[in-house]
């Protein structure tokens, strides 16, 4: 998207006052839940579905809107300020909170089977919604086969409904049931102990390894027959079941991409609305102040829709706290120096770039990683505690005395959530480290520019480290990422001009990898011992571009 | 806000988590400790990461314990048990037994002379993370100092003076607004399976294999620190077990093996692994592409093995049912990792008890309202994530209970 589009595409408001609402996006169970739990403690609500009716036992104390699209959201947390389509009018609404908490899609795995849908073939939901349904006299005696998980892995939420649903049948109707799986997905609370109850009830389970069931299904509404080998005995076996009951696969609800579009959030590889990262445990997502729930975000059992609630009302209810950093720790941007070409927009992981003529940034949305100001060509951004002169100064004072016998001076710049922490626990381990090594404790590993390291090199660091957390564990998600593109264009630079690239490193760390920490910087100080003091030298006048 | 104040029973990542989420609203938060570290289990754990994090959750123990360290609002008493607990009028009295430290926080840097010097085996234990502090422990078990007065080397090395051995227990009545209790689980002990836990050097547990992952970066075997040739992992030891009455899936190992597992692949290439199991339950988001991944650097072996013995040459040899030709198959490993499984804590009937809280079948404590929350493995097996998720619920149905 070039940036004329994206100016067309983001009209910005100005300031507008702050408000305390929050807006709750869903249809379903799980969003109504949410809205009841939020309600009782008097939260300002929307509530916006797209289905035509959403009931809620308190409608007087929130706005209910049905039947709305969301178009766009604009701004940062305490100010998202929302597009809404509603019977092609369009509405605004300015909110504090976004949640999102749409239902899952399930997906019957027929076609996995060679299966056709019929009255003797039914899916796992098609079956739960004939139990619920009182009078069923047609499953009584009948045989009943499940299959789950042989085509792709399952999980315990599925196994879960259908041991119910078998035990349902077992007790209710005397029907006779086999479930044919791979992995029996226990790993559920109390599922191994109803796993034995439906065994005693006559629930028989025929597990593969390596083969699978052969299944034919005579014609496209045809009885279905089973044939197989047993895995422990090698004997074959032969199932003609009156009702064949396949399993689903769980989906993030469809207008996932859209939603994740719109708030520009980063999905995991199933394209739920959350990045497969532990920073984001529970309901967190890359934005501040957008949370995700239920089946939004995960497959989730029942019990895990209500703890996503509690853990939500905490994110909404909880006191701004005083000891945030103060706007000043924010990124800046001067308007005299941008450019206005956005790269930082595109960049930034938490959405906390304003576009306009010239780019600015929402404080409130900033988490200080300094990607931005690492990527702008301008220079026009700068982050407290990265900036020129302060790196500067601190390598300046950590530069060591030239002793006679070479000992190389070895800058780590380490990410303060990973390497800075694995440092100290080295230090606390005992492990011995580099004499001569330093350690700049950075935001984030993306904040770390070409200025910085070649900032290193001029003050006579023989090697610069860049130590950054594993990918897919950066908080800033993909700070690490641009990390180790950065560096690479660097070394490959170097080599052009005849310097050796080895003296640059950059690797992955966690914080508890003392033992790594010091194998990492102990071989590269080895590394640099062969290399020799480094021989790079700028004049004054090369490096007036850094001033 | 009026103040609050919550006591926290355990200071593990559910404690931990509690703890951290209270304060954030402002409440004070006692967290009890019974052991001399902060952490729990958690703490244990490596990173499992190869290239790319494996979402195993161990960097976030250390991150948490990190803010509840320096967090105003909580004030942490490690090495100390509740007494006694009495309520009225919607206040709770706990009586809190603590066992003193030894070693000084504010004087102790964590220098290790003591650790160096101490001649008593196990006397003085290290912690796990940075953030425990003191980061060395002296044990009243192997001290003997306690024992009979011999020997007071870490005293008198100490350059900081922060030892003092020469102190008592104390008694401290606490009085609170609302408890939650997270006093986690216990590993389940392989003793009494036949697998020669305890009797041979070269089987251990896994959280025996995270410690040393942790710590050593490589695995080798304990009975000659080489590095074994061929591993075997045991799964269920102490789960999924009728014999046992343990009829429960601990949830973690087959995701904490495996991953260890794939670890020791890419950091000791030559390692040849396989992996015996029941049922592989599926962990982490991206767990179809991890499984079908794991299975070309590792053998998996649907079945569990019997009796394993030691092989004149100090290895250990162990038969299992072959699926593919259904016969009896030998084999011979250099070392036996049993993938331990999640148990009751051992007090958790007298807490129960004292508390007046219900016990489920399975021996974990029921969930609790009411003034007494719980949160964790307390209540049954749970992984680092969703014992997070789980311990903030329980933080919201305090909130909610003392109406902030």
């Amino acid at each position: 998207m070039g940036n004329v589009e994206i100016f067309k595409n983001l009209k910005m408001k100005k300031v507008t006052p702050l408000t305390e609402k929050t807006l709750v996006i869903g249809n379903g169970p799980q969003a109504r839940c949410i809205a009841e739990e939020l309600l009782a403690k008097d939260a300002d609500l929307i509530v916006a579905s797209e289905e035509n009716a959403f009931v809620l036992p308190f409608p007087e104390k929130t706005e209910i809107l049905t039947g709305v699209k969301i178009r766009s959201c604009e701004g940062s947390v305490g100010n998202f300020n929302l597009t809404l389509d509603k019977d092609g009018e369009k509405v605004s609404r300015i909110v504090e909170n976004v949640i999102i908490a749409e239902e899952a899609v399930r997906k019957p795995n027929f076609s996995l089977y060679g299966l056709t849908p019929c009255a003797n073939v039914i899916s796992l939901s098609q079956l739960k919604e004939s139990l619920s349904d009182d009078s069923r006299p047609f499953f009584k005696n009948k045989k009943f086969v499940f299959l789950t998980g042989l085509a792709k892995e399952s999980n315990a939420v599925i196994l879960e409904e259908i041991m119910r649903a078998s035990l349902k049948l077992q007790s209710e109707f005397h029907a006779k049931t086999y479930i044919l799986t791979k992995n029996l997905k226990v790993a559920g609370h109390g599922l191994e102990l109803l796993y034995r109850r439906t065994k005693e009830a006559g629930a028989v389970y025929i597990k593969f390894t390596e083969s699978q069931p052969e299944i034919h299904q005579q014609e496209d509404d045809g009885p279905v027959i089973l044939t197989f080998t047993d895995d422990i005995t090698g004997e074959q076996f032969r199932l003609t079941p009156d009702i064949t009951v396949a399993d689903e696969t769980i989906s993030p609800p469809e207008n996932t991409s859209d939603l994740a579009a719109i708030f520009g959030l980063d999905t995991d590889p199933h394209g739920f609305l959350q990045s497969d990262n532990v920073h984001r445990i529970s309901v967190l997502t890359n934005r501040k102040g957008i949370m995700v729930a239920g089946p939004s975000r995960d497959i989730q059992s029942p019990g895990e829709e209500i703890t996503d609630t509690g853990n939500l009302a905490l994110s909404i209810f909880k006191p701004s706290d005083e000891r945030e950093t103060a706007s000043a720790y924010k990124a800046q941007i001067n308007p005299r120096l941008c450019s206005g070409c956005l790269t930082c927009y595109s960049v930034c992981p938490y959405n906390a770039i304003l576009p306009d003529t010239t780019a600015s940034v929402m404080p409130d949305a900033c988490e200080q990683c300094g990607v931005c100001a690492a990527v702008c060509l301008s220079r026009a951004i700068t982050i407290k505690g990265l900036t020129y002169i302060e790196i500067s100064d601190h390598i300046e004072k950590n530069t060591p005395q030239k002793k006679e016998t070479f000992t190389p001076f070895l800058l780590a710049f380490c990410c303060k959530r990973s390497a800075a922490r694995a440092h100290e626990l080295a230090s606390c381990m005992g492990h011995k480290l580099p004499p001569g090594l330093k350690i700049i404790e950075v935001p984030c590993a993306g904040g770390v520019s070409h200025y910085h390291i070649f900032l290193a090199l001029r003050n006579n660091a023989d090697g610069v480290l860049v130590l950054t957390c594993h990918e897919g564990n950066c908080h800033s998600e993909r700070g690490n990422l641009y990390a180790h593109e950065q560096l690479n264009m660097i070394g490959s630079f170097l080599e052009i001009a005849g310097f050796e690239k080895e003296r640059l490193l950059i690797k992955p760390l966690a914080s508890n990898m003392s033992k790594e920490f010091a194998e990492i910087t102990n071989t590269f100080e080895k590394k640099i011992l062969d290399l020799g003091p480094s021989r790079f030298k700028m004049k004054k006048q090369d490096f007036s571009f850094l001033t | 806000m009026a103040d609050k104040n919550v006591l926290v029973l355990g200071g593990g990542i559910a404690g931990l988590s509690a703890a951290r989420k209270l304060a954030d609203f402002d409440i004070g938060v006692q967290l009890i400790e019974k052991s001399a570290f902060l952490g729990g289990h958690g703490i244990q754990f490596s990173c499992k990461a190869t290239d790319k994090c494996v979402k195993c959750g161990a960097c976030v123990v250390e991150e948490t314990l990190e803010n509840v360290v320096r967090h105003p609002k909580i004030n942490v008493l490690l090495n100390t048990q509740t007494q006694k607990i009495t309520r009225s009028d919607g206040q709770f009295s706990v009586t809190l037994q603590k066992n003193p430290a030894y070693i000084d926080p504010e004087k102790c840097t964590g220098c290790g002379l003591c650790f160096e010097k101490c001649p008593a085996h196990g006397a003085i234990s290290r912690g796990f993370s940075k953030s425990n502090l003191p980061f060395y422990a002296i044990s009243e078990k192997n001290c003997l100092f306690m024992k009979d007065k011999s020997c007071s080397l870490c005293q008198d090395t100490c350059p900081e003076e922060a030892i003092t051995l020469d102190q008592k227990r104390t008694d401290h009545v606490c009085e609170t607004d609302a408890i939650i209790v997270a006093t986690g689980f216990e590993a389940f002990n392989p003793e009494s399976k036949p697998y020669g836990y305890n009797v041979f050097d070269n089987v251990i547990t896994s959280l025996e294999l995270e410690r040393t992952l942790r710590q050593e970066s490589i695995v080798s075997r304990p009975s000659d620190n080489k590095p074994p040739e061929k591993i075997a992992f045991i799964q269920c030891v102490g789960s999924r077990d009728a014999k046992l009455g343990h009829l429960w899936c601990s949830k973690i190992c087959c995701g904490s093996s495996l991953r260890m597992a794939k670890l020791i692949r890419s950091r000791q290439p030559e390692t040849e692994m396989a992996f015996f199991y029941m049922d592989v339950q599926t962990f982490g988001k991206d767990f179809q592409v991890f499984y079908e991944t794991v299975q070309d650097d590792i053998r998996m072996i649907r079945a569990i093995p019997g009796d394993i013995f030691r092989t004149e040459t100090d290895r250990l040899r162990m038969a299992f049912l072959d699926n593919s030709t259904h016969e009896i198959l030998e084999e011979i490993f250099d070392l036996v990792v049993l993938s331990v499984g999640i148990t009751p804590g051992k007090d958790t009937k007298e807490l129960a008890d004292q508390l007046h809280l219900a016990v489920s079948d399975s021996g974990f404590l029921s969930p609790s309202e009411n003034g007494i929350f719980t949160a964790g493995t307390a209540l049954g097996p749970m992984s680092i994530a969703e014992t997070i998720s789980n311990a903030g619920n329980a933080v919201w149905e305090t909130l909610k209970y003392l109406r902030i």
